[in-house]
């Protein structure tokens, strides 16, 4: 690349920093934060969900469980155990992490379309144990009164605040995705999608990268539940159903599978969309259903997907 | 009394299986999970509903076009939202769809039935029989009967029928079937529409016995389905049986003698449970991947 | 030494055994070549060789070392890399990446480095594309490295697969089919730069039908029916072979 492309990438990534900085300063209307703050914390969901879906080809119709076992642990170490949300949120990727690691064993015996009812069960299964094991989750109340964090002496209270809290985990989440998919990981996961075999005879070992993809998407799923638990200081089963978990398919299509950066697109095509129709929600799923069955008949690569996804 | 919980367990059975046969067919063909089956049939069902308690047709006109309706609307998703996406490279393309159509179809339902439960009417008169000095229900007797008879008369379409021979060979080989001449358009329409309508029946029979219909029905149908269809394999008709036998009765003995509140849970866990061990299900044959 | 030996492998598929008792073995710096009727179970037996396929008995060694049972990837990190007969490229991906994928068991970086060490990372990714863009130069296909795979020519293609297999330094590179759907000129090429790649030091064993080609380029033949070894030798020898000649003849009799 010459010196001069390079030098007005570096300006055009300079100028979009200094942007988005500025942007909350700009435009003060709360509302408008609000919907930003929606997308940011629904970027790091799907850009996990990109991982698996995108680049590995893997439908998991339970990312939605991985939210939500980040929220709780976040909800119930802070109120419960009186953690703070550093800690807090370390762990909940940890053990959002794991369990992806738990859904990403059965891969390896389970085949495609078995594996996705798979995912629909453990999803299940965990909203079914958050709204009956009260003791522990609340129940279908869920957690309420979650602490104001506070990282290193700033309380993180107005939506200002939560932007920047949420900019920063994006801007983690999209920094390591991006090195990891254009390293060998990302490659040998576009592989597999592609043609599994080939892939193994490539010496990419199938099973184990599986297991790895689900294991990298969730933990970030996990860090946007810990997001989610104090930016709402509640925690209830509603949050993470079958529903979300479809949502955010359909914001990964939208914006083009195997494209980490078109995954922002999606995100906020579909959060204007769902603003749009806020004044009906009698109608959300229609919409929802529809939106998913005219991407993928018409452009189920999306906006910016990759090639293989074309017709 | 045991034997009152085991006949309305072979009820249930019978039951999970009709509804489970549209959904089977359907993926021992083309592959698809119909994760708007359960919903395809719970709009019938609903539909029936107001049928019968409202407009207060006659039960046996009601169920008719309910079916009838049930089975359209079952061709009419294949026709719109599947058809095109039948080459699609990559499977879960179509899943997705499936799931899209499920969604709209089940706020199409909410928009005009509400997600609340309806008194579904009873179709039989419920009368008690002495057999064998216990007192037993004749409902879910005639309701097995019922359910049996429609089992059983498929199975004859299947096998006997010039058309269902064809559904047969569309089951297996799609490419040589078209070579040899049978319409594969025409044939998976058929077959999205008899499962429709079957699914419809099962539906009618089940809150029937209830007296009870609800929206949530739906998604909770297209988990029986899939679990009956996983528990005894898929694309065979006997395992369909032998899976909604399985799933019925156990779930009944179950909800009777242990806890009703878990019934779903536990579904889920046999599933899982199938999907890790052979998911295949009983009679499925283990598929070698050709090189 | 043997580079490669197989001792009396058997595979069977329910009632069909597909490659029955055969005992070879590949000389470092040769050109085997593998010749036999249809359905006499080469693809079989590459198929074990590369370990998509475990032998019901017998077994496989590399090297003196025993590789028998192993799964795909890791005989990949061996030394063994292969083609398909059917053209397995990664279709809607580029040419570059596609050789990129056919190295990843020679990248030298970790997850490790991808989260701690991100420039760590990046110096190793760019010494994996530097190799490769050498190879792409070889074969003068580096100018074309963004494009997708599927919209080369097909004789491209089939050079690119070799390509990517090459992109893992095998010591031993099982080609199944090469030529086939080459016209000619596309043929001697292909053959041109096998014998220079034997030249650098890779073994190869290849499948072939196209019996021009196999004849011009291997040193040594082994024939294959009904899943067994039926003849080895020398082109002239098998060329002149009576009883080869008529398991192919006899193929074409009975249509």
């Amino acid at each position: 690349m010459t010196l001069r492309i390079k030098k007005n990438r570096l300006l055009l990534y300079a100028g979009l920093l200094a942007c988005i900085i500025v942007l909350p300063f700009v435009v003060r209307d709360p509302y408008f934060i609000g919907m930003v703050n929606f997308i940011i914390i629904y970027s790091i969901l799907c850009l996990g969900l990109n991982l698996i879906l995108g680049y590995t080809g893997l439908l998991s119709l339970g990312h939605a469980a991985f939210y939500g076992i980040g929220a709780y642990a976040t909800a119930i170490l802070m109120t419960k155990h009186g953690f703070s949300f550093l800690p807090s949120l370390i762990v909940s990727g940890l053990l959002a992490l794991f369990f992806g690691f738990l859904l990403g064993l059965p891969t390896r015996k389970v085949r495609g379309d078995y594996f996705c009812l798979l995912t629909i069960a453990f999803g299940e299964i965990f909203r079914l144990v958050t709204q009956a094991w009260i003791s522990f989750t609340g129940g279908a109340m869920g957690i309420v009164g979650i602490p104001i964090p506070e990282v290193l002496g700033w309380k993180i209270q107005t939506e200002i605040d939560f932007y920047f809290l949420g900019l920063s985990l994006l801007g983690f989440t999209y920094g390591t995705l991006h090195l990891l998919t254009e390293s060998k990981f990302g490659r040998a996961f576009v592989a597999i999608r592609e043609d599994e075999l080939a892939a193994s005879v490539m010496g990419i070992n199938t099973p184990m990268y599986k297991i790895l993809t689900f294991s990298i998407g969730s933990l970030y799923a996990g860090i946007a539940g810990s997001y989610l638990a104090v930016y709402q200081t509640t925690v209830t089963p509603s949050n993470f159903r079958l529903e979300e978990s479809c949502l955010m398919i359909i914001m990964v299509i939208v914006g083009g599978m195997g494209n980490l950066a078109a995954t922002f697109l999606g995100v906020s095509v579909m959060a204007v969309a769902i603003e749009f129709f806020r004044p009906v929600p009698e109608y959300r799923l229609l919409i929802i259903g529809l939106i998913m069955i005219l991407v993928l008949l018409f452009r189920p690569q999306g906006l910016l997907g990759a090639a293989a996804f074309k017709d | 009394m045991f034997i009152d919980v085991l006949i309305v367990g072979i009820m249930v059975g019978a039951i999970y299986t009709l509804v489970t046969i549209g959904y089977s067919m359907v993926y021992g063909m083309l592959k698809l999970m119909n994760f708007a089956h359960g919903d395809v049939y719970i709009f019938g069902t609903l539909l029936c509903y107001t049928l019968l308690a409202q407009a207060h047709l006659p039960p046996l006109l009601g169920i008719l076009i309910a079916a009838l309706a049930g089975g359209i609307l079952a061709s009419m998703v294949e026709f719109f939202a599947y058809r095109r996406l039948r080459a699609a490279q990559h499977r879960m393309i179509s899943m997705i769809t499936a799931l899209g159509a499920a969604y709209v179809i089940q706020n199409a339902s909410e928009l005009k039935w509400g997600s609340q439960v309806l008194p579904f009417p009873s179709l039989f008169p419920s009368q008690l029989v002495t057999v064998l000095g216990h007192q037993i229900s004749v409902t879910p007797i005639i309701t097995l009967a019922i359910a049996v008879f429609f089992i059983v008369a498929f199975n004859l379409f299947l096998n006997h029928h010039k058309m269902g021979k064809a559904i047969l060979c569309v089951s297996q080989d799609i490419p040589t079937s078209s070579l040899m001449g049978i319409p594969i358009n025409r044939i998976i329409s058929m077959v999205y529409f008899l499962g429709g309508m079957m699914g419809v029946v099962g539906g009618i029979l089940y809150s029937a016995s209830y007296n009870a219909i609800s929206l949530g029905m739906g998604f909770r149908g297209t988990i029986v389905a899939f679990t009956a269809a996983v528990i005894g394999g898929i694309g065979s008709m006997s395992g369909t049986l032998i899976g909604g036998m399985i799933l019925g009765i156990s779930e009944n003995l179950i909800s009777v003698y242990v806890s009703s509140s878990y019934r779903d849970s536990i579904m889920f866990l046999v599933l899982i449970v199938i999907l890790l061990i052979k998911p295949t299900g009983i009679m499925g044959k283990v598929e070698q991947d050709k090189l | 030494m043997a580079l490669l030996e197989t001792d009396r492998v058997w595979k069977k598929f329910g009632g069909v055994t597909a490659v029955q008792d055969i005992a070879l073995s590949i000389e470092k710096g040769e050109i085997l070549g593998m010749i036999g009727p249809n359905g006499s179970g080469k693809t079989s037996f590459i198929n074990l060789l590369s370990g998509i396929y475990r032998p019901d008995k017998g077994n496989i060694r590399f090297i003196g070392e025993d590789i028998t049972g192993l799964p795909a990837y890791l005989i990949t990190k061996k030394g063994i890399a292969r083609t398909f007969q059917n053209l397995r490229v990664f279709p809607n991906i580029s040419v570059l990446d596609n050789l990129l994928i056919g190295r990843h068991c020679r990248v030298n970086n970790s997850l490790a480095n991808v989260y701690l060490n991100p420039f760590l990372s990046r110096k190793r990714e760019k010494e994996a594309e530097d190799y490769v863009i050498e190879l792409l130069d070889w074969v003068h296909l580096a100018d074309r490295r963004k494009e997708l795979a599927k919209n080369l020519p097909y004789g491209e293609q089939r050079l690119l697969e070799i390509c990517r297999a090459l992109a893992s330094e095998p010591q031993l590179l099982l080609l199944d089919e090469p030529c086939a759907g080459m016209n000619p000129v596309e043929m001697d090429t292909l053959a041109a730069f096998l014998k220079n790649l034997r030249e650098r030091g890779t073994t190869l064993f290849i499948i072939e039908h196209n019996m021009r080609f196999i004849m011009s380029i291997a040193e040594r033949i082994v024939v294959l029916d009904a899943g067994a070894k039926f003849r080895e030798g020398s082109p002239v020898q098998i060329q002149n072979d009576k009883e080869v000649q008529r398991i192919y003849l006899g193929e074409e009799e009975e249509e």
